[in-house]
């Protein structure tokens, strides 16, 4: 038999409207509820901010040229906590050095559990011709107010991901997201181990030297291996991080994940190490690459732009500037050099806050630190924090947001 | 005061980009507005290491191909956007574990779909194939009815559209089960409720239907690109047409003039006018954004009245094996517990119901050469996520659900992922609050449950919607969840305006 709608009425049709307007008369005219007063929101909020307003509250003399900033949650300028975060995440910083505007990403270099109780700590060290580093060690005094972003950075440990054995390949100031981590290792936050080799130049400048032997001290899934390049100290190793030293410390059998922090030059040649050891590519974990330098020294630069200056024309809202730029300097640097503060978070390509749209003009963007989508090159768009002018410019850049 | 703008279109969701690029298009001074530094709202992509993940789309349907355009194909054929389309040909494949379980993979077209749902439930064929024969008398009734602008005559309607009216006035159930559909035929066709986010006992079969039949004659369409691909050819069909478009630029307040009209918007701290507003942001949030005394009761009251769509938990793996490898033949796998669909949205809990989708089955340079991408979907409501789930533990908690999810489809098709996963990214409603700001972190705005369902909303729209100078697009719309609904009032409600401000004074 042939079935068809017939047990179905018609007639409902006729109901439909009347029932619609029945179920909104009956609703309440009351206000609508925050949306912060949904869970998820909440949630959304408080690990998300839209920005942390935080004050200097302890300063912290390390080693020559480093020091460590306690930062709480300033209430009265409406920062009641701090937002939570992952061993290993930064928080970019927004400064105003004179006319300069610009921000910087620092690895928060405390356990996520001592956020709870209000506290982050930040630890910089004063760089060569570093702008913002040696901003901070000079005017940061307890009670300074600081303005900074949620955290941010996927340079963390995720146990569906990495093997549950890291080792740690840290340089320079490249300690401190690995100081989280060790602290979160040993209070409970991560479940891990950590073998963490790190190289320093000499013995006084390896920075938490006694935090990190006391943390190795108590807890037994944490493990340091000092390496030193320029001197020979005993119960440091003597030389660079190669793949040699590698194996020498990491598990003899078993998976490792090893987790790279560095400067660039670092990067040059621990890169290299790595290779020779063979691991899986999901077994090799970088930090953010850090602001682009001299991308004349790549081959497929091209060399009749070195040298040059452009003009950079920004748009940001409608409004028109105009500005100079160098060859060598990325498009967010000039900017920010202007006084225009420009959206950015990594400074690196990589997490596309600055994502701006090229509106005319040749960029050179090196491979290793364009992190664009697809149809960004498609459509012409850029990281202003990774591309370097090969001819006048015009941009239009989102404003400002931490 | 002066209008600096004619139309403001706030938030670049696909109906806000589809709305602005409409008013610039048609010659309007268009201003965009987008609390996020890029365009698309869920309609994006995100990267993580040399994986390139689509967050949101499963399949965009109504899509077609030049030769047999649908509704989203011209909308942006219309407005000279270009998507480099991908398709894919299997509607889906549905597993229900147990001893009374299936595994029956279903293809597009009416016919081969006809056939496979007959081999899989011998008998069914005439029932099923009936039901799609109803298709043109819904879309016959609907053209009748925007004709007559939604006054249709009593008689012609109980005379000609009389199949259309106990259609469009019943549940898909009901409807199914008059055609005499089989109860295992009718659990498999209905599989596809989690696009819509209501249950087939609730959901309006009219509105089910016109998916289920776009789906299976045209298959799914996606954007080579991912989503992103879509809203940056939105974006520049608003920027070549002479639009503004504002990223970072959260709309905070709603302005009305003295007679209870929107006039503008607060956005970055500065005042910005217009003759008409678009909101794409869902209305709960802009009454929020709005002196209460300006709301009118019958918006209040409806907004009040009305539940929060469906949100999603997803999980975005980059593996480092090939799918051959791992051993994935489908592009969309849906998995349950129990074959029906409103036993899977109670107990959802549970994994009752999750989609599996391998999109280097539909586009396979989608990730690099070795590598493939697995997204998971699992139908979560912002309200299932535990009232005392603090920020501390919410990796935890998301990394846990990600684990048993991962488990039990390594256990079901016996794969190995765990060892492949190179990217790992893990979303749920809290994600989604963070970056759509919607209440709950809904994805599809209101619930299109019982009474709020698409011919409510389109036959009340005007009456329901008063506040002059403001009109709303998006899923919390007239025409419900999806993109290609979205798009579609994006569509509809651009036009309007156009015809207002170019039609008036």
């Amino acid at each position: 038999m042939k079935q068809n709608l017939r047990s179905l009425s018609r007639f409902d049709f006729l109901k439909m409207i009347p029932t619609r307007k029945a179920k909104i008369a009956e609703a309440p005219a009351r206000a609508i509820p925050a949306t912060d007063s949904y869970k998820p929101n909440e949630l959304a909020n408080a690990l998300h901010p839209k920005c942390q307003h935080l004050i200097v509250s302890e300063i912290t003399e390390r080693e020559k040229d480093v020091k460590s900033y306690s930062l709480t949650p300033d209430i009265a300028r409406g920062t009641e906590k701090l937002a939570y975060f992952s061993a290993g995440q930064y928080l970019s910083v927004a400064l105003e050095i004179g006319d300069v505007k610009l921000t910087r990403p620092y690895s928060i270099s405390s356990s996520p559990r001592e956020s709870l109780d209000g506290r982050y700590e930040l630890t910089v060290k004063r760089v060569d011709n570093g702008l913002a580093s040696q901003y901070i060690l000079d005017n940061w005094k307890v009670g300074t107010e600081v303005l900074a972003s949620a955290p941010h950075g996927e340079f963390t440990y995720e146990p569906l991901r990495d093997a549950r054995q890291i080792v740690g390949l840290a340089g320079g100031s490249g300690i401190t997201p690995f100081v989280s981590l060790a602290k979160a290792i040993a209070d409970g936050c991560e479940d891990a181990n950590l073998t963490l080799i790190y190289g320093s130049m000499t013995e006084k400048e390896i920075i938490f030297r006694n935090e990190l032997e006391n943390l190795a001290a108590k807890c037994s899934r944490f493990k340091l291996v000092n390496v030193l390049c320029d001197e020979k100290v005993d119960g440091c190793e003597k030389g660079f991080i190669t793949a040699e030293l590698i194996r020498k410390y990491a598990p003899a059998s078993g998976d490792y994940s090893i987790f790279v922090c560095g400067p660039q030059v670092m990067y040059d040649f621990v890169d290299k190490e790595i290779e020779k050891l063979g691991l899986r590519k999901k077994f090799i974990r970088h930090e953010l690459f850090g602001e682009y330098r001299y991308p004349e020294k790549n081959d497929d630069y091209p060399k009749d732009a070195v040298g040059k200056k452009f003009k950079l024309t920004i748009t940001i809202c409608g409004e028109k500037k105009t500005v100079e730029c160098d060859a060598n300097v990325t498009l967010l640097n000039a900017m920010e050099h202007n006084g225009i503060a420009a959206p950015t978070n990594c400074r690196s390509g990589v997490c596309g806050w600055c994502h701006s749209r090229l509106v005319s003009g040749n960029v050179y963007v090196p491979k290793e630190v364009d992190g664009r989508r697809m149809a960004d090159l498609q459509y012409g768009y850029v990281h202003p924090c990774s591309t370097f002018p090969l001819s006048d410019v015009e941009i239009d850049v989102p404003p400002f947001r931490l | 005061m002066s209008e600096k703008y004619d139309v403001i279109v706030v938030g670049a969701g696909n109906a806000g980009l589809v709305a602005a690029a409409t008013t610039a298009k048609n010659g309007l001074k268009t201003l965009l507005l987008e609390k996020h530094n890029l365009p698309g709202g869920c309609a994006t992509s995100f990267r993580r290491g040399r994986f390139e993940f689509e967050p949101s789309l499963h399949e965009l349907a109504s899509v077609g191909d030049k030769e047999h355009p649908d509704t989203v194909y011209k909308i942006f054929d219309n407005l000279g956007a270009t998507v480099d389309w991908r398709y894919e040909h299997n509607t889906f494949r549905a597993i229900v574990k147990g001893c009374d379980g299936y595994d029956v993979t279903l293809q597009a077209g009416i016919d081969p779909f006809c056939d496979a749902m007959e081999a899989a439930v011998p008998g069914c064929r005439a029932s099923v194939h009936r039901l799609f024969e109803y298709y043109p008398k819904v879309t016959d009734a609907l053209a009748y009815i925007t004709r007559m602008k939604g006054k249709p005559n009593g008689l012609v309607m109980i005379t000609k559209h009389a199949d259309f009216m106990k259609i469009a006035s019943h549940s898909v159930e009901d409807v199914m089960k008059s055609l005499g559909i089989p109860e295992k035929a009718r659990n498999i066709i209905n599989t596809y409720w989690g696009y819509l986010g209501v249950p087939t006992d609730e959901l309006n079969c009219m509105h089910f239907l016109n998916m289920l039949y776009s789906y299976v004659v045209h298959g799914a369409a996606m954007p080579y690109k991912r989503s992103h691909e879509l809203s940056l050819s939105l974006a520049k069909v608003i920027l070549d047409a002479g639009g503004e478009i504002r990223y970072n630029s959260e709309a905070t307040e709603f302005l009305y003039d003295g007679n209870g009209a929107v006039c503008g918007v607060v956005a970055n701290g500065e005042t910005l006018f217009a003759k008409e507003v678009i909101s794409n942001v869902i209305p709960h949030n802009v009454f929020n954004m709005s002196d209460p005394k300006n709301i009118p009761e019958t918006d209040l009251k409806l907004a009040n009245a009305r539940t929060f769509g469906i949100s999603v938990s997803t999980i975005y793996l980059g593996l480092d094996c090939s799918m051959e490898e791992l051993g994935i033949h489908d592009y969309t796998v849906f998995v349950m517990t129990d074959a029906n669909p409103r036993k899977q949205y109670d107990d959802r809990k549970n994994k009752s119901l999750y989609i599996v989708n391998c999109l280097n089955k539909v586009i396979p340079d989608s990730s690099p050469e070795g590598t493939c991408t697995m997204f998971f979907t699992m139908p979560t409501f912002g309200c299932d996520v535990p009232k005392d789930l603090k920020p501390e533990d919410y990796k935890k908690y998301k990394n846990r659900l990600a684990e048993e999810y991962i488990e039990d489809y390594e256990k079901l098709m016996g794969i190995d992922m765990r060892s492949h996963i190179e990217e790992i990214s893990i979303a749920t409603p809290v994600t989604f609050a963070r970056y759509l700001g919607t209440p709950e972190g809904t994805i599809y705005g209101y619930a299109l449950s019982g009474w709020d369902n698409i011919l409510g909303r389109i036959s009340c729209e005007k009456d329901e919607y008063t506040i002059k100078g403001l009109s709303f697009c998006g899923g919390h719309a007239f025409r419900g969840d999806g993109y290609s609904s979205a798009y579609v009032t994006g569509d509809t409600i651009g036009h309007r305006v156009v015809n207002s401000i170019k039609g008036g004074n």
